[in-house]
């Protein structure tokens, strides 16, 4: 059943003219006007159609609104409230999800009895909700247009309804003519309008239909409207294969049919377009042939073969389309509607042949692109740095992430195991660069990260020695300190790398060791910008490091231009601003990095030189020496050697270095959502990093660093305590010698056998809470008869490659196995990443703590701020990132998630 | 998505009670054949295709035995058989004992959804057994019927009548196949097929149309057919290892359906929007790896997922990496090609530089800062490109990329992998 519309259809059908289908008086209501989608679009179809939505739903959100250029489009909960509010409308809008699709047609359908048209745009709608949708529609007198479509638009009438023919700028390709469009794609309606525009040829209704099983408004019901619409003198339709919409159908006006899809012929899945998958009579080459009998010809037209009517043409390629109907129209005496707009040759906007020879054919030359474009690509080439779109980052990040399944973290993409592999200075780099700085990066690095390490007389360090007098933990201690690092601390820092960003900004300069013209560059500071950046009489250390810097390998323009600009008399700020930017500057090229990022560079150097330097009581950082080391020999260590140094007061071997570097990589983040991360971003999110320049990023460590404590961070003093228990007694002396492993077997298995013992009594007193093996088992590696935490595998095996040796990791691995043994548990329990962080670190301090030099309060100290140390790489990263991208008091949990508890 | 033989289609055909031949499984014993044999009088043989596979009789790939010696001899025959239909070659793994039903009538049904009449359809004839496109259409009715009400008694006996029908047939038809729209509408199909159903005498002397094959098809945005608690792995066959991983990601939210071309393809091309998939597809042919449409406007991160997979699959073999599409409506060109940039540099450091040259052909919303992304991470990445806008027609944007696939196939991947130092 279904009621009368058009004479002669067998269905439903409303629309009688092309010209009715998308006009001035059709008012509409948005579905989900709220949507991700439909945020973006409806505010350009209305403000094109001269504000044609009446209202839009969003259960849950009346009150609300959505903001157009003609005002505030009302939303409510349904339909029903939006007309009890007095709103009418013809057409509805559907932007649902698929599943609310049938249920918002059935919506509209029951409480609109004015209801004319429905337009769907939602993809992926079931062929079961479609039929009912039709057979809802059918029995009501509805005409419904899509699914999986962009709706339907008018370049007469100036109006589009539903999704987004033409884009965000419809008046660019909707350019009024006499040409009537339909097609099975969205996209290519917009496109061939476009291809249009270049013989002359203008439109009048688009209709993009969908391309699903069920195509509501098909190419019947468009032809017979297209008779109707004395506007449209020819038209073009768009086909793929799949479905019999197309056959037998009567057309009277001039066309140029594109069928397209014959290859697909040969797969047996349809792609996007889900009803585009045809069957052995509904394939491309029917199609083709069906249009082929109606106008008359023998075959496809192309350019070189230009087969056409009277009556029409057949093309297979979008791009034959204007030129098929100019001749098909030429035929029946009819010029194109206006002198032909841009023309469809190869136009490249980019290009780059990197170094290759191309032969002449492919070497094609860039033009410069059809306005607005052109102005658009010079204004970018102008631009330089990444600007990230924000969001709210309270539980999501930009540069770290862990994989739920391997449980290994990534900072900028990379696996931390691989970070692991490299040193703290390089990946104090990658964690605010993005990637690691080349060997010549790597040694400035270490110079400006070395340079304020030594604290002597400052009042960070007396704050640190203030807070560790008081018995505070470590990273409240360096929180004191930290504190002090405020922006005044670093504003010459700040202002110098300002100037230096100002200065090339416009200078093309592509790597910091390309040559510049650095003498015209100079010209452009002004005195003020001179005297910022040189040095003041009692500026000392600004002449070592600036010796240190000029003297590696390697060169910076950047060094250059701070020379030349203060007659080889730069100050210290100068210098580290100008090692920064050189770390920098193709990465913000790149757009890999934001202007914020780098010039914030300097303060963040000084941030980690304090975490290291204040990390050593006062008494260490006397006579110009750290430790004993002077700042100019210290400028020549890398900064991973320096922070072993602050931690065990000497300088560590090679095979210690690389095991304290993957120590530290290992701990570098956990991803967004680890509670150190969380802490930093919050201390960015509660200052607003939507004006970044209100951030104090020295604040946000301050968050990192409250957010960390004796369960987080500490907690590796666990294991450590566990292995001291184990081994104080056995004689060890040095643990990086097999030699001492001869009776690791025995020790794991006496204590397999007493921790079994212990384990029976306290189930017996009913203690379940009995103390467990730290650092052994894992919920995810677990279950198989022998298991093993990926992450400590890596290491292991790193290790042995290098054949460094740890007995404490080796007892772990005898451990494991000796508890399956005396069946403590029922399968070999995995020796899990925890562990390989504490075993590093207590094969460190062994000799110093057995030897009485150090006690368990100084390990202890040590585990933790060797946590720090490492997590303040990730958490470097995430204040940056969160300062780019977020958005301001995006931490907060909404009241609606909290819960009152008693 | 779609399901042959009765293995399964008996469960399904049980769940409305409508009445199958017996069937045994691939773990059937000799006994149970035996005894199935002695019911039945005799048993076909049918190997068990994952997926859709029809004209298996043609193919001769159908045993039929009435002792269990042959039984035995043609499940050996027809356990790994190997099915070709077109393009597709299929291996069976797994044969079914189906009990011979003796009858006098063979009738052909099928459930579908008709473009002609835009509804549910029926096709009917009492001359089933064979290809029904072999059939004239007068022996064959189509009828539509609403969806809301669904098919009815009505429906099958006028259609029998108005075919002429024997009359001792239309009773129990009429009975039992409106059950079948349970089936079809309950469970999110599209297609249902019986073809033969035999009209057995039963020891009444009642006609019975027993389903003595079947045919399904599920539609893949239609949950429904989860209802049904069948295997995973029985769809899985579809889908290679890549289509599997990728297509996890198929939402409606931002398209992301993607097929393999060709496995020995030399042309990766991300291709935005159904149509622009179409014409390429349709232009590029065998030379593609993958035909694609990730259009919908998909968010970074679901395109930076989606970049990950093409690349790990298929960057290698690559020539070109094409990245094509029309002049977007709706889908950011900015977050689009910042997450195909950015996956592109990530695949390159965690898998090393591969020699690429890359065109792009592609229009819509912050284009230029879109582009300008991409380019500038090509030429820090050292890889040749060329960029067009999108008022250079499609097609000569995918011959440019033809050719230069030749080109680098006979020198450009030499002297590209040269400057990248491999």
């Amino acid at each position: 059943m279904h009621k009368e519309g058009v004479k002669n259809f067998p269905y439903y059908v409303g629309v009688k003219s092309l010209k009715d289908i998308a006009t001035k008086d059709d008012t509409v209501c948005v579905l989900n006007i709220t949507g991700n989608e439909s945020r973006t679009v409806t505010p350009t179809s209305h403000e094109f159609s001269g504000g044609n939505i009446v209202f839009g739903t969003s259960p849950g959100r009346s009150g609300q609104s959505l903001s157009t250029k003609l005002g505030k489009i009302p939303v409510y909960n349904s339909i029903k409230e939006g007309m009890a509010a007095g709103h009418k409308f013809t057409t509805a809008v559907i932007y649902l999800p698929p599943s609310g699709v049938k249920d918002g047609v059935a919506e509209a359908v029951k409480h609109n009895p004015e209801l004319k048209k429905v337009i769907i745009l939602t993809e992926k709608v079931s062929i079961s909700d479609s039929r009912t949708i039709r057979a809802i529609c059918q029995t009501n007198g509805v005409d419904v247009f899509g699914a999986n479509c962009l709706g339907v638009a008018d370049a007469w009438n100036k109006v589009r309804i539903g999704g987004a023919l033409g884009g965000s700028k419809p008046e660019e390709s909707l350019v009024k003519g006499t040409v009537a469009l339909f097609s099975n794609s969205g996209n290519f309606t917009t496109t061939i309008a476009v291809y249009l525009l270049t013989e002359g040829w203008g439109t009048t209704t688009s209709v993009s239909s969908g391309k699903d099983v069920y195509i509501h408004y098909g190419s019947r019901e468009f032809l017979s409207a297209l008779d109707k619409d004395n506007r449209s003198e020819c038209s073009v339709m768009y086909v793929e294969p799949g479905g019999y919409y197309e056959r037998d159908l009567t057309i009277n006006k001039p066309m140029v049919a594109c069928v397209v899809g014959r290859w697909k012929a040969k797969l047996t899945k349809a792609c996007g377009h889900a009803g585009s998958l045809a069957g052995s009579g509904d394939d491309a080459k029917a199609k083709e042939k069906w249009f082929m009998d109606y106008f008359g010809v023998k075959s496809i037209y192309t350019p070189e073969k230009p087969v056409f009517s009277k009556k029409g043409a057949v093309v297979t390629n979008i791009s034959h389309i204007p030129e098929a109907l100019t001749r098909v129209m030429a035929l029946n005496k009819k010029k194109p509607d206006f002198k032909p707009m841009g023309d469809l040759s190869l136009k490249c906007w980019f290009a780059s042949n990197a170094g290759v020879k191309l032969p002449k054919a492919l070497d094609v030359k860039t033009v410069t692109a059809v306005s607005p474009y052109g102005e658009q690509i010079e204004l970018v080439e102008k631009q330089i740095g990444a600007q990230f779109p924000r969001q709210t980052l309270k539980d999501a990040s930009g540069v770290s992430m862990m994989d739920p399944k391997t449980q290994v973290s990534k900072i900028h993409g990379l696996s931390i195991l691989d970070a692991s592999k490299r040193s703290l200075e390089e990946n104090l780099v990658l964690s605010l660069i993005g990637s690691y700085p080349n060997a010549y990066g790597k040694k400035l690095a270490n110079i400006a990260l070395n340079a304020g390490v030594n604290l002597e007389g400052s009042a960070e360090l007396i704050v640190a020695d203030a807070s560790r007098a008081a018995e505070n933990s470590p990273n409240t201690v360096l929180s004191g300190a930290v504190s002090v690092v405020g922006k005044g601390m670093v504003k010459g820092a700040l202002k110098a790398s300002e100037i230096l960003f100002k200065a090339f900004e416009t200078s093309g300069l592509k790597s910091p060791e390309d040559k510049a013209d650095i003498a015209k560059l100079v010209k452009t500071l002004t005195k003020a910008d001179i005297k910022a950046l040189s040095a003041k009489k009692d500026d000392d250390l600004a002449v070592a490091i600036f010796k240190k810097a000029t003297s590696v390998k390697g060169c910076s323009v950047f060094l250059d231009f701070i020379d030349k600009a203060t007659g080889g008399n730069p100050s210290t700020d100068a210098v580290i601003s100008a090692i920064w930017t050189t770390l920098g500057w193709e990465a913000l090229i790149g757009n890999q990095i934001s202007q914020i990022t780098i010039n914030s560079l300097p303060w963040y150097s000084r941030i980690f030189s304090t975490f290291v330097g204040a990390s050593v009581d006062s008494k260490n950082h006397e006579g110009g020496a750290f430790f004993g080391v002077t700042t100019e020999k210290l400028l020549g260590w890398s900064f991973t050697e320096t922070s072993f140094l602050a931690l065990l007061g000497r300088r560590p071997s090679k095979d210690e270095l690389f095991e304290f570097s993957m120590l530290l990589g290992l701990i570098i983040t956990n991803g967004p959502g680890t509670i150190s991360a969380q802490g930093s971003k919050g201390g960015v999110s509660a200052d607003g990093p939507e004006v970044p320049s209100r951030v104090q990023i020295n604040k946000a460590f301050i968050g990192f660093l409250t957010h960390t404590g004796f369960a987080h961070g500490g907690n590796g003093y666990e294991a450590i305590a566990f292995l001291i228990e184990r081994f104080k007694k056995s004689g060890l002396k040095d643990p990086s010698k097999k030699s001492s492993a001869q009776d690791l077997e025995k020790i794991a298995l006496t204590y397999a056998k007493e921790y079994k013992a212990y384990k029976v009594s306290q189930k017996a007193e009913g203690n379940l809470n009995y103390a467990k093996v730290p650092c052994i088992n894992h919920p995810i590696f677990k279950g198989l008869p022998v298991n093993f935490d990926p992450r400590e595998q890596f290491v292991r095996e790193l290790f042995d490659n290098k054949k460094i040796y740890n007995v404490f990791l080796d007892f772990y691995g005898k451990l494991v196995n000796a508890l399956y043994k005396t069946k403590v548990s029922s399968n070999v329990y995995c020796v899990n990443v925890d562990a390989v962080i504490a075993v590093i670190l207590l094969k460190m301090v062994w000799a110093p703590f057995i030897n009485g030099e150090i006690g368990d309060k100084e390990v202890e100290s040590a585990a933790f701020t060797t946590f720090l140390f490492g997590r303040m790489i990730g958490c470097a990263a995430e204040i940056d990132d969160h300062i780019n991208r977020g958005k301001n008091m995006d931490t907060r949990s909404p009241a609606s998630v909290c819960t009152y508890v008693k | 998505m779609q399901l042959t033989g009765l293995l399964w289609g008996q469960k399904l055909l049980k769940k409305v009670g409508y009445p199958v031949a017996d069937v045994l499984g691939p773990e059937a014993t000799v006994d149970e054949i035996k005894a199935l044999i002695k019911k039945a009088g005799q048993v076909f043989i049918k190997p068990v295709f994952k997926g859709g596979v029809g004209k298996k009789g043609k193919s001769g790939l159908i045993g039929r035995a009435s002792d269990i010696t042959t039984a035995l001899k043609e499940k050996e025959r027809l356990y790994f058989a190997e099915h070709v239909f077109g393009n597709i070659t299929s291996k069976a793994d797994g044969v079914t004992f189906e009990g011979g039903v003796p009858a006098e009538h063979e009738v052909y049904f099928s459930l579908s959804e008709s473009t002609v009449f835009r509804a549910p359809t029926m096709t009917i004839t009492h001359h089933g057994g064979v290809d029904i496109e072999e059939l004239p259409p007068e022996k064959i009715k189509e009828v539509p019927f609403d969806p809301l009400t669904g098919l009815k008694s009505f429906h099958v006996s006028n259609a029998l009548e108005e075919l002429g029908a024997p009359s001792e047939l239309i009773s129990p038809l009429v009975q039992n196949l409106p059950k079948l729209w349970t089936l079809y509408n309950n469970y999110g199909m599209n297609m249902l097929e019986l073809n033969p159903i035999r009209m057995y005498k039963n020891k009444k002397g009642r006609l019975m149309p027993i389903a003595c094959d079947f045919k399904g098809s599920f539609d893949q945005d239609d949950p429904a057919w989860e209802r049904l608690d069948m295997p995973a792995h029985l769809f899985a066959s579809d889908y290679s290892e890549f289509e599997q991983e990728i297509n996890q990601l198929r939402t409606y939210q931002g398209q992301s359906d993607v097929f393999v071309m060709n496995e020995k393809g030399t042309i990766t091309v991300p291709t935005f929007g159904g149509g622009a998939n179409a014409l390429v597809t349709e232009l590029l042919g065998e030379r593609a790896t993958i035909s694609s449409d990730f259009g919908g406007n998909p968010p970074y991160a679901k395109m930076h997922d989606i970049s990950r997979i093409v690349f790990k699959y298929w960057l290698e073999q690559s020539n070109v990496l094409f990245i094509i599409g029309g002049k977007a409506n709706n889908t950011d060109i900015y977050e689009t090609f910042r997450a195909m940039a950015d996956a592109l540099r990530d695949h390159f450091r965690t898998h090393g530089p591969t020699p690429l040259f890359v065109v792009v052909g592609r229009g819509g919303p912050n284009l230029i800062r879109g582009m300008s992304y991409m380019k500038e991470t090509l030429e820090q990445l050292k890889l040749p490109f060329r960029i067009f806008g999108h008022d250079s027609a499609m097609s000569e944007v995918v011959n440019y990329a033809l050719a230069v696939d030749k080109w680098m196939a006979k020198e450009g991947t030499k002297q590209v992998a040269k400057n990248l130092g491999i």
